[in-house]
């Protein structure tokens, strides 16, 4: 199943930048049932790292405790207008996704 | 003439007479002049009669969003902070069928606004009149267009590049997720059928309250309470309501059922209308800090007063938290001066 696009969003003020993403993803647990009484396999996002410009500035693992289409929002020192921050994301299926934008 | 003829200009000048004496009847008020009626008529229906002309992009609405209504919505109008999500909810199979799943199964985790509208004129309509809630109608058509083409966008209703004006906007409402979803098939639109020219389907409403007219009852008898002791089963109600708005919770921890309203002072008149008590309780936290927290945190400062108008004035972020509060340059100076020196003084 192909990947659906995040939504980000930077913003550089004053030396600071506030990046804010939308992630789409089922964040299935694997501990729910269909109405069928079998088991939705898990699917989840394990691993998400954020770049500035190719330097990692947030890595973080994630687990079945996040939310479906989770939001994320963090600040980082420096950034200025015109950078690229790019989010990515790994899945336990194997799935990955990328998405940039300039920091406006 | 014919008597025929006699009859139809007789009705035609009676019409005119009536037209003419309807203010004279009573001896107050005056006609409405055009210009009053233009600025008061701004409702967008449903077949977008009253809608003005304009356009806007998606990256336009963005950028307004987040100046403008991010605060609140959050950057994604995923925030459920404030109010509940704007967006999400629908997908791709709810946009081609016209009706959103997961109020057909019955298993839709949060109700957005997307999931429940059913025309896209409502939310035009509602931006324009209302919307940003403390500066409302100060959106311009082109705003407006532009901030729904965001909406639609984040609904995955329309491209990324799309522009939204008044010539696309009814191809757009044939996408709309819930667009089947609305019923007049209940009593809440009573009326003639539509095909005998109302808007109801003749439907009964499930109440029937007849206006007394005669030998009417001249107390008020309250039917029924809260028993006494079911009152304190939920804690102290008038806490756990809005502290906005037209409802307010009864007071249920004090004993007693009917604590007469406090009566409203001026300064708190001028609160209300100007949109401070939107964000800000007499004695809690709303969006922003309450008063008495402002209080606290400046009464040892001498020339906090003068600040505080200052910053009323221009607007200011950070101070208790990301949340911004927007600039009042609408207000008069006087009128500012006078709130802040009444929330000094305890906001009574």
């Amino acid at each position: 199943m192909a990947t659906k696009p995040m939504r980000i969003r930077a913003a550089a003020k004053d030396g600071v930048t506030e990046v804010k993403a939308l992630i789409a993803h089922e964040m299935e647990t694997g501990q729910r049932k269909d109405a069928n009484g079998a088991v939705i396999p898990a699917w989840f996002i394990t691993e998400l790292s954020v770049s500035h410009n190719g330097k990692v500035v947030l890595a973080s693992e994630f687990g079945t405790a996040v939310s479906k289409n989770p939001y994320l929002a963090f600040k980082f020192k420096g950034g200025a207008t015109g950078d690229k921050v790019a989010v990515s994301w790994k899945d336990n299926k194997g799935e990955s996704r990328t998405d940039e934008v300039a920091i406006g | 003439m014919s008597r025929f003829s006699k009859s139809i200009l007789l009705v035609a000048l009676c019409g005119a007479s009536v037209a003419a004496s309807a203010f004279d009847t009573y001896g107050i008020g005056r006609q409405a002049t055009p210009a009053e009626v233009k600025a008061w008529d701004i409702d967008v229906r449903a077949d977008f009669k009253g809608l003005p002309k304009g356009s806007g992009t998606v990256q336009k609405g963005n950028d307004l969003f987040e100046e403008k209504c991010a605060s609140c919505h959050g950057s994604f109008g995923e925030s459920n902070e404030v109010f509940t999500p704007l967006v999400g909810g629908t997908t791709k199979d709810d946009i081609k069928n016209g009706r959103v799943g997961g109020f057909v199964s019955g298993d839709i985790p949060q109700r957005t606004t997307f999931t429940k509208v059913a025309t896209i004129s409502t939310v035009w309509d509602y931006i324009y009149r209302a919307m940003p809630w403390t500066a409302p109608k100060s959106l311009k058509p082109d705003d407006v267009y532009a901030i729904l083409a965001y909406f639609l966008n984040l609904a995955e209703i329309v491209p990324e590049d799309f522009t939204l004006s008044d010539q696309n906007i009814a191809e757009v409402q044939k996408k709309m997720p819930n667009r089947y979803g609305m019923s007049t098939d209940h009593g809440m639109w009573p009326g003639a059928p539509a095909k005998k020219g109302g808007i109801g389907n003749g439907g009964k409403p499930d109440v029937k309250n007849v206006a007394c007219m005669k030998n009417c009852k001249t107390e008020v008898q309250i039917g029924s309470t809260l028993p006494d002791y079911a009152r304190t089963a939920h804690g102290e109600l008038a806490d756990q309501y809005r502290s906005f708005g037209p409802v307010r919770g009864t007071r249920t921890l004090d004993g007693s059922a009917a604590a007469a309203a406090p009566a409203v002072s001026p300064e708190m008149e001028l609160a209300t209308k100007s949109g401070c008590m939107a964000c800000h309780g007499v004695n809690n936290k709303i969006v922003g800090p309450g008063y008495n927290e402002v209080v606290a945190r400046y009464k040892d400062q001498a020339d906090a007063e003068s600040r505080l108008v200052a910053k009323v004035k221009a607007g200011g972020q950070g101070v208790w938290g990301a949340v911004p509060m927007p600039p009042n340059g609408h207000l008069a100076d006087a009128d500012i001066k006078k709130l802040v020196h009444w929330i000094f003084s305890g906001a009574k």
